[in-house]
């Protein structure tokens, strides 16, 4: 079992998971998060005050899949996040051990 | 029953009479019945229980008893509830020597499934009352005699709980209160959730229960007769608490049969189950659960009020702090309503036959965030079918000062629950305690409405960064009754059976809209407030840092008016989705996209001019409100920009056009009026050198505050300038013969007549200035990207009489020419945008420069200095 990190706009977010989905990725975790790659932030003004916006929103979606489905699940993600500019995102893949569902304590990938 | 159940063992009978109840239960759906006859069972149990592991009389052994606590001492036990039980002793030795005898009996109860609870004391250990847990105390007011030595139990019956009362009565009160307004907080204070726990939430069987103790604390003196339980159905306690309480108790043992566990959450499913059977409602079914859930909810109501009202009058009645605090607030009774111990009493004894009067009430409220009293309450609602409560623009203006009074949601809260906004505004009843589901709203329809208002009143005391953000923007909405209005109204259309909701609300909203005589202006506000109370959130959605998702959203929105109040509109929607729906991140977010399109709403003033053929249907709606001059008004509107159309209501612009066809008799135009605290003067000629320099001085001469102004320009020529302005020295406001000399004053520095720097000098040398209570840095930025026709100057500096003038003087001195004219301030800071152009183009390089240090120069040197 693979644990994909996918960090993208929030923009993009519904045609992620839609893909998602579509290759048989059901279950996952989203998250509100702020934060920067190389791109940094950048400055805004407001009623001639100077304000820096050093974190970006993003989402940051996480999902544990099997093995087999990563390559597609990957693909999945880039081909909908991608918009071609600075701070499209990134997704980082580890290993997992195991997983277990609480209701019934099936274990491994059927757990998932 | 005892004795023909003697043969039975414990499990047989426990299993034969839990069906037998149970059964009973599914045929009449009678709660009450269903857990006075399980505690009646586990009565039986415990004794038996008793009689085997402690004493064979059921009366013995000396010293030793065993009471019920809590639900099980009320003789009400619904079907999974715990069994709370108290072993009683008049000594340690004695409890120590009956250890485990009390160990097995509650071994047994649990191998019998029945989950005690136990707890085992000696009379004088009931005694010492614990503040952090008065929990204990409090259950032993329900105390009830099972078996053992009756003289112990009466003990503590009648003489130590009597004791531990009086002498802790404060403490005990205030403990009860305190866990009481957490438990509401954690339950957002509303009664109306969409999936509510039916004992813990505001309205709930533990708010009844803590009615019953408040009730009974506060007349603990009298002497309560020997064996009476405690006060479960209290005979003062009106009939509709009784039925709400046989309600609940119905809704309790259905979830408890149908989750088999003590789970009192009423889920969806759960609804739908309980719909079905018509739970509560005498068995009769219901096709739709939301119908059901309004019989919840009108029945949790007037427990959770009954449960507010005694934990305000008990608290009040011996905490000296509270009585000085509502003493406090008792000043601000009037000719029409007293304030006693912080609630509302009518000074009228007879009938309430005044319609206005009720309204009145309800501004009151909402001004000092005060509870009506229950005898207010019920006079109310006795006459509410005989009133005849005002319509039109006299029923707005109550309602407006409603909507803009501090406790707003509190008020309309009590209108709503009492008959009375349903009763001025009948449309409202759609959304009556509406149940409509989605992942993410916790509140019904209605409550959702008053929380949002609630939220936006809120910020006038800002605690968070990002609150006092949205606090700043809120002062500055011109008309701040018309988004509470708009608040209260966008989602009324969920009410309606079909459609999306968006334009129910709005088909709704037209006939409030006339129920309160609105006039068009502010119609048309409130429309595209409910309209595109989503267009935000869905901006959000997007790219936010995107160019084309501002600028699409910014021309969706078209003034910076607009803008304001749907932002505050998506702000509090959100926020009052539920509690955790306006996350940090979100409200930053929302923040950005006001911000981004803000800026873009600025330096966009001139991105587009007025093409008739493109707007037909704008020309449309003007020409019908001057008939027979389409081919003149198009000529006036032509060249115009977009922001001076998306600025002005269609009437405002149907004036204009009528005002500007007479300047070939009077060259200049001047329209005057007031407007809440400021005049708004409208002035329409043709252009011409210093003009907006002229008109600026002339005002800082007659020392008017300028506090906002816009300044157009078409292709003919015609220059169409609204100055808002405050006259600090009522100058206008009490002498109205004043108003036509200022005009004509205003008219003769126009033409030229009267030499504006002498004015100024001779006038505004005795005004005094306002303190400083912010210093603001002067910076001045040019801008050629923005616009395609003109250089934005952005002028941020000190704000002071006279600066409008100061800077359009040095402008026009350098030759600029100002197209439009952006002028805002924000507390002690003037924000002003200009759109100039020098000889017909933008301003070059040398231009800038030469302008830049003039002006620097000239707004630092008269600059008037602040504190430290």
């Amino acid at each position: 079992m693979t644990k994909v990190e996918a960090v993208i706009q929030p923009s993009k977010l519904d045609a992620v998971k839609d893909a998602l989905l579509e290759i048989g990725v059901e279950g996952m975790t989203v998250l509100e998060v702020r934060g920067h790659g190389r791109q940094k932030g950048h400055t805004e003004f407001y009623r001639g005050r100077e304000y820096s916006v050093d974190l970006l929103p993003k989402v940051k979606l996480e999902a544990v899949i099997p093995d087999e489905l990563v390559d597609k699940a990957v693909q999945a993600i880039v081909e909908h996040a991608r918009t071609g500019k600075i701070g499209d995102g990134k997704i980082f893949l580890s290993r997992i051990d195991e997983a277990i569902r609480i209701r019934n304590d099936e274990r491994g990938v059927a757990a998932l | 029953m005892a004795t023909s159940t003697r043969s039975l063992s414990l499990r047989d009978l426990h299993a034969r009479d839990s069906a037998r109840i149970r059964k009973a239960f599914e045929a009449t759906s009678d709660g009450l019945a269903a857990t006075t006859q399980r505690a009646k069972l586990v009565d039986e149990i415990t004794l038996r229980l008793w009689q085997e592991l402690i004493s064979s009389d059921a009366a013995a052994p000396r010293g030793f008893c065993l009471a019920a606590r809590g639900g099980y001492g009320r003789a009400m036990l619904p079907p999974h509830s715990d069994v709370d039980l108290l072993f009683l002793s008049d000594s340690e030795a004695v409890l120590n020597r009956h250890k485990d005898g009390i160990g097995r009996m509650c071994q047994q109860m649990w191998d019998l499934h029945l989950r005690a609870s136990p707890t085992a004391r000696t009379v004088s250990g009931c005694a010492q009352f614990d503040p952090n847990n008065s929990e204990l105390t409090v259950s032993l007011l329900d105390c009830r005699y099972l078996g053992g030595d009756r003289q112990v139990f009466d003990r503590l019956h009648d003489e130590t709980v009597p004791q531990v009362v009086h002498r802790n009565w404060d403490a005990l009160v205030q403990g009860l209160s305190g866990l009481t307004r957490t438990r509401h907080t954690k339950y957002g204070n509303t009664v109306f959730h969409l999936e509510p726990n039916i004992k813990e939430c505001p309205g709930g069987l533990r708010d009844y229960n803590v009615a019953c103790w408040l009730n009974f604390i506060a007349a603990f003196e009298k002497p309560r007769p020997r064996g009476e339980s405690g006060p479960a159905l209290d005979e003062s306690v009106g009939e509709e608490c009784q039925d709400g309480l046989r309600f609940l108790m119905s809704v309790r043992c259905f979830l408890h049969y149908l989750h088999g566990r003590d789970d009192n959450t009423l889920s969806w499913e759960a609804q739908d189950a309980a719909a079905a059977r018509g739970v509560g409602i005498y068995g009769q079914p219901f096709d739709n659960a939301a119908e059901w859930m309004r019989n919840y909810f009108r029945h949790a109501r007037p427990i959770s009020r009954w449960a507010n009202q005694l934990l305000d009058e008990v608290s009040a009645a011996r905490s000296s702090l509270y009585r000085q605090f509502l003493s406090w607030r008792s000043r601000v009774s009037n000719a029409d309503f007293s304030v006693v111990d912080g609630r509302v009493y009518l000074q009228q004894s007879t009938g309430v036959r005044d319609p206005e009067l009720v309204l009145r009430a309800f501004e009151f409220t909402a001004r000092h965030g005060l509870k009506l009293a229950s005898d207010t309450e019920r006079r109310i609602a006795e006459a509410l079918g005989s009133l005849s409560f005002p319509q039109g623009a006299e029923l707005w203006a109550h309602l407006r000062e409603v909507l803009l009074a501090p406790n707003a949601a509190h008020a309309l809260r009590d209108m709503h629950a009492l008959g009375v906004l349903d009763t001025v505004l009948p449309e409202y009843r759609l959304i009556d305690s509406l149940v409509i589901r989605d992942f993410y709203h916790r509140y019904t329809v209605d409550e959702h409405s008053f929380a949002a208002i609630e939220g936006l009143h809120l910020l006038h005391k800002p605690e968070a960064e990002s609150e006092a953000r949205y606090a700043e923007i809120l002062k500055e909405v011109e008309e701040p009754e018309l988004l509470y209005l708009s608040v209260l109204l966008h989602d009324v259309g969920k009410g309606l059976p079909q459609g999306s909701h968006v334009d129910g609300s709005l088909e709704v909203g037209e006939k409030i809209f006339a129920r309160l005589s609105l006039s068009e202006e502010q119609r048309e506000t409130v429309r595209f407030l409910i309209a595109n109370h989503l267009e935000m959130s869905a901006a959000l959605r997007r790219d936010i840092f995107d160019h084309e998702t501002v600028r699409a959203f910014a021309h969706k929105v078209g003034s910076p008016e607009r803008l304001k109040m749907l932002c505050l509109l998506s702000y509090a929607d959100i926020r009052a989705v539920n509690p955790q729906a306006l996350t940090p991140w979100k409200a930053e977010d929302l923040w950005l996209l006001y911000a981004a399109t803000m800026n873009y709403l600025n330096h966009s003033a001139d991105d587009a001019s007025f093409q008739a053929s493109l707007q037909a249907e704008y020309v449309d709606k003007i020409a019908a409100l001057v008939p027979r001059q389409e081919q003149p008004l198009r000529e006036f509107l032509a060249g115009l920009p977009q922001r001076y159309l998306r600025a002005h209501s269609s009437e405002q612009i149907a004036t204009h056009f009528a005002v500007a066809s007479r300047i070939r008799q009077h060259p200049v135009q001047l329209a005057l009026k007031l407007a809440r605290d400021l005049f708004e003067l409208t002035l329409i000629t043709r252009d011409r050198p210093f003009l907006f320099a002229t008109i600026a001085g002339a005002l800082t001469a007659w020392r008017m505050d300028i506090v906002k102004a816009n300044a157009f320009s078409s292709q003919t020529g015609v220059v169409v300038d609204t100055l808002s302005f405050r006259d600090r020295f009522r100058t206008l406001e009490q002498n109205p013969p004043e108003r036509e000399r200022f005009k004509r004053n205003l008219i003769e520095a126009i033409n030229g007549e009267v030499d504006i720097e002498q004015l100024i000098a001779s006038r505004v040398s005795t005004a005094r200035l306002a303190p400083i209570k912010v210093t603001v840095d002067t910076r001045l930025a040019f801008d050629n990207e923005s616009s395609s026709h003109s250089t934005l100057l952005e002028v941020i500096a000190q704000d002071r009489p006279g600066l409008l003038y100061k800077i359009a003087s040095t402008l026009a001195r350098h030759g600029c020419n100002i197209e439009i004219a952006l002028i805002d301030t924000e507390g002690q800071m003037a924000i002003d945008v200009f759109y100039v152009t020098h000889q017909g183009g933008k301003l070059d390089g040398k231009t800038q420069k030469s302008l830049r240090a003039t002006l620097h120069a000239e707004l630092e040197d008269d600059k008037p200095v602040g504190p430290g």
